[in-house]
């Protein structure tokens, strides 16, 4: 089987070459057989890099420790459950999975479009494949996850403690298709570069897998924190390290981009920045796989065999200049006629939450790459740390925050001040009230609690201003027919639901901001050393440490469970079990923590020591409504369905259209 | 030959048929797309234009019922994108003449 999975990778190289050769010269040469001989090619390496895989996942779930990969990622006793993650656990595996994920992705696109604009759509299927080719190449010739052992070994090595958590089966994958995701409207648009087609058609065909990206990539950064909350024992959840940052990047600008592109629909403009913005926002996922995979920068994420970066840079390179290049070379076609209306509209404000958005993401790069720079100028490393982000881009998440009610009051193309006196004045009378009764309950002075104290009353503004919006949508539709408030409400947002959706997502992000700033200003956490039966306190929690268990639980993991008793306001709370897990082989032992998780907050409690007579050191951690986060990712999910729900009327629209135009101007096959 | 690289042979030889035969087949078409032509790429920007222009008249009606806008700016901004929406329908109806008479001529 192994040599099944290695040929049929070799198989799938030769095969995206062809592919790639035949789609470009079925263009240039407008040849028909060369297309339709091009058009089987992406089932063809879609099958080959399933098979690999297949192979693969077969050698971890039957323990064929011939293959080196899976004597290094798995072991006889790791769970079955693990054992299919464990096929991303390393950098080959990974990269192949990154293959499969990207080959599905391109055959979807291929039956989705290849009867239709068949000007675009050969560059685009190209494009696709330069990408699969790369990734192949380096699965055949530089990561090749079918190495063999000559002398196979009885067990393996072992995934690694920390990844053994369920979040190692969710996180990856959803961030990779997000990351990958991204490659789609990336093709297209340099398709649209190459063939001149330059209006809004690729923004059009590919929006919808914008969407399923961003969404992805979002729910990945967001899975990734939670994961990084209860596995790594330290009390939070997000540290600006190198590789979450190389998440978060890519995110912010594909939000960018999801904005502007709607003026370029409405009026035909921005071409030039839309490109870019897509543009960018592949670059940085390629620039997060070059962090992740150069051991450059230093990462709890990087790869122990991180040994590829520069062939990541180079692709970078050469896909940044060759873009740059197309861009530049189709300026003129670019060029817009149309202009905004006003300096007060909605067009406007999304220009400056797009600024805002590229400041953080500028920011972020900038302290990403620093230690390399700091590196090559001076000789030293510099790492930057938490406390720089913070100063840079918690004011511009502020403006932020603030922009995301601003946008959706604000009209289309004009407003004008009485409008916005008479259409903010709600809103802002909600934040004057919230900005006045927070005051005194919420301690004010360091930096920190200002900000927060400024993130809630942003909150309940944008919260007003979203809340109010779907309020006069609703009344409009109940003046206009005779409906119920709640037939209302369901008709106005199932008719706008790009709109009203994106309002949902609005609120999700509502809720993070308030759970970020209120984790961040007002956790607190205390560390003891305990005797069994010795109690402390900490915000109104009276917490015993009753007894210490050391159980075997397989051959190779021993865990290690302290267990404590909280009470609150006398009367039992909740039996904590924090605990050590041990695992053969391996020098440090892993932290499970126990987290109670409520709307107010989270009690976390870490096992950090113990000693043969049973002592413990424990270190508990408060944290406010870290849960509003999770629960903003949940709201986010459900706007992002409303919004890439397919709209019958836009269907109706696109077949109308289609119809008239194949009237006039009928496609070959029907002349 | 071993009975692994029989089916490695075998795949092969099944992909070169499966990607070959488009070559060598007898098509009905020639031609992957038919030559640029200009008035096909106006009339279907056009058409989009067209749809955003009306879609954006009903979120003007939609941005006054729900006091986004006043009346005013409703008429003027209205005025603007009917002026717009007219502009674009008199040019594909333009382009819808000249291509059926192009198309008649043809015939003749």
């Amino acid at each position: 089987m192994n040599d099944i999975g290695e040929f049929t990778l070799l198989v799938a190289l030769a095969t995206a070459i062809y592919g790639c050769v035949a789609y470009v010269m079925s263009a240039r040469g407008n040849r028909i057989d060369l297309y339709l001989s091009a058009d089987k090619t992406p089932l063809i390496v879609w099958g080959c890099v399933m098979i690999s895989s297949i192979c693969l996942w077969r050698g971890f779930l039957t323990n064929d420790f011939s293959l080196q990969y899976v004597w290094a990622y798995s072991n006889i006793e790791l769970d079955t459950f693990y054992k299919v993650a464990s096929f991303w656990g390393g950098q080959k595996g990974s990269l192949l999975f990154w293959t499969l994920l990207l080959t599905t992705y391109t055959v979807v696109v291929h039956f989705q479009n290849r009867k239709k604009n068949l000007r675009v759509v050969p560059y685009a299927m190209a494009v696709l494949f330069i990408i699969i080719i790369f990734f192949l190449f380096l699965v055949n010739f530089s990561t090749n996850p079918f190495e063999r052992i000559p002398l196979p070994p009885e067990d393996g090595r072992g995934l690694n403690p920390l990844l053994q958590n369920y979040w190692m089966v969710i996180h990856p994958p959803t961030l990779y298709l997000g990351y990958v995701g991204f490659t789609v409207p990336f093709a297209f648009a340099v398709a649209a570069l190459i063939s001149k087609n330059l209006d809004d058609g690729w923004i059009r065909l590919t929006r919808k897998w914008t969407l399923i990206s961003w969404f992805f990539l979002c729910m990945g950064n967001l899975f990734g924190a939670s994961w990084a909350y209860v596995e790594l024992g330290w009390g939070g959840y997000w540290a600006w390290d190198p590789v979450e940052n190389a998440a978060f990047m890519p995110l912010l600008i594909a939000t960018a981009f999801l904005h502007s592109v709607m003026i370029q629909e409405k009026k035909d403009m921005m071409k030039v920045w839309n490109m870019s913005l897509i543009l960018l926002t592949f670059v940085m996922t390629i620039f997060g796989t070059f962090i992740t995979r150069s051991g450059l920068i230093q990462s709890v994420h990087t790869f122990d065999e991180a040994t590829l970066g520069y062939y990541f840079l180079a692709f970078l390179f050469v896909i940044l200049f060759s873009c740059m290049a197309l861009i530049i070379a189709r300026l003129p076609l670019l060029k817009s006629e149309n202009q905004l209306d006003s300096f007060l509209s909605r067009e406007s404000s999304f220009l400056f939450n797009n600024l805002l958005l590229l400041g953080i993401a500028f920011a972020t790069f900038w302290g990403t790459i620093f230690p390399i720079i700091s590196e090559a100028v001076r000789g030293i490393k510099i790492t930057v740390g938490p406390p720089f982000y913070n100063q840079v881009n918690v004011p511009i998440g502020l403006a932020l925050l603030a922009l995301v009610g601003i946008g959706p009051v604000i009209a289309w193309r004009r407003a004008t001040v009485s409008n916005l006196k008479k259409n903010f004045f709600k809103p802002l009378a909600a934040a004057f009230i919230a900005a006045v009764a927070l005051a005194p309950v919420i301690p004010l002075g360091s930096r920190v609690e200002n900000y927060t104290y400024i993130t809630f009353v942003l909150c309940v503004f944008v919260l007003a201003c979203i809340l109010i919006e779907f309020f006069k949508g609703t009344a409009a539709r109940m003046g206009l027919h005779e409906e119920s408030m709640f037939g209302a409400l369901a008709t106005v947002t199932w008719r706008n639901k790009r709109r009203y959706g994106g309002y949902i997502v609005h609120i999700g992000i509502v809720l993070i901001f308030a759970g970020i700033a209120g984790s961040q200003a007002y956790g607190t956490h205390v560390e003891k050393h305990l005797k069994t039966g010795e109690t402390f306190k900490i915000r109104g929690y009276d917490i015993t440490y009753e007894k210490l268990v050391a159980i075997e639980a397989t051959s190779v993991k021993t865990r290690v469970i302290a267990q404590l008793q909280v009470e609150r306001n006398g009367s039992h709370y909740w039996t904590a079990r924090p605990e050590k897990e041990f695992y053969k082989g391996q020098n440090q032992p892993v932290s499970e923590v126990d987290v109670l998780s409520t709307w107010k907050e989270d009690l976390y409690m870490i096992l950090a020591d113990f000693r043969d007579d049973e002592s413990a050191t424990i270190k508990v951690y408060v944290n406010p409504m870290v849960s509003w986060m999770w629960t903003g990712g949940w709201v986010i999910a459900f706007g992002t369905m409303i919004s890439m729900w397919p709209d019958r009327l836009e269907q109706r629209r696109r077949l109308e259209r289609f119809r008239r135009e194949e009237t006039l101007f009928p496609s070959p096959a029907q002349e | 030959m071993g009975f692994v690289h029989f089916l490695e042979l075998l795949f092969v030889v099944v992909i070169l048929l499966v990607i070959g035969i488009p070559l060598f087949g007898k098509m009905k078409l020639k031609k992957l797309v038919e030559a640029v032509d200009p008035d096909s790429d106006e009339y279907k920007h056009l058409l989009v234009r067209k749809e955003e222009t009306l879609i954006s008249i009903k979120e003007l009606e939609f941005d006054l019922n729900t006091e986004k806008i006043s009346e005013s700016d409703y008429q003027e901004l209205r005025k603007k994108l009917e002026a717009e929406a007219n502009e674009l329908i008199e040019r594909l109806d333009q382009l819808e003449q000249a291509r059926k008479k192009n198309k008649s001529a043809k015939s003749r």
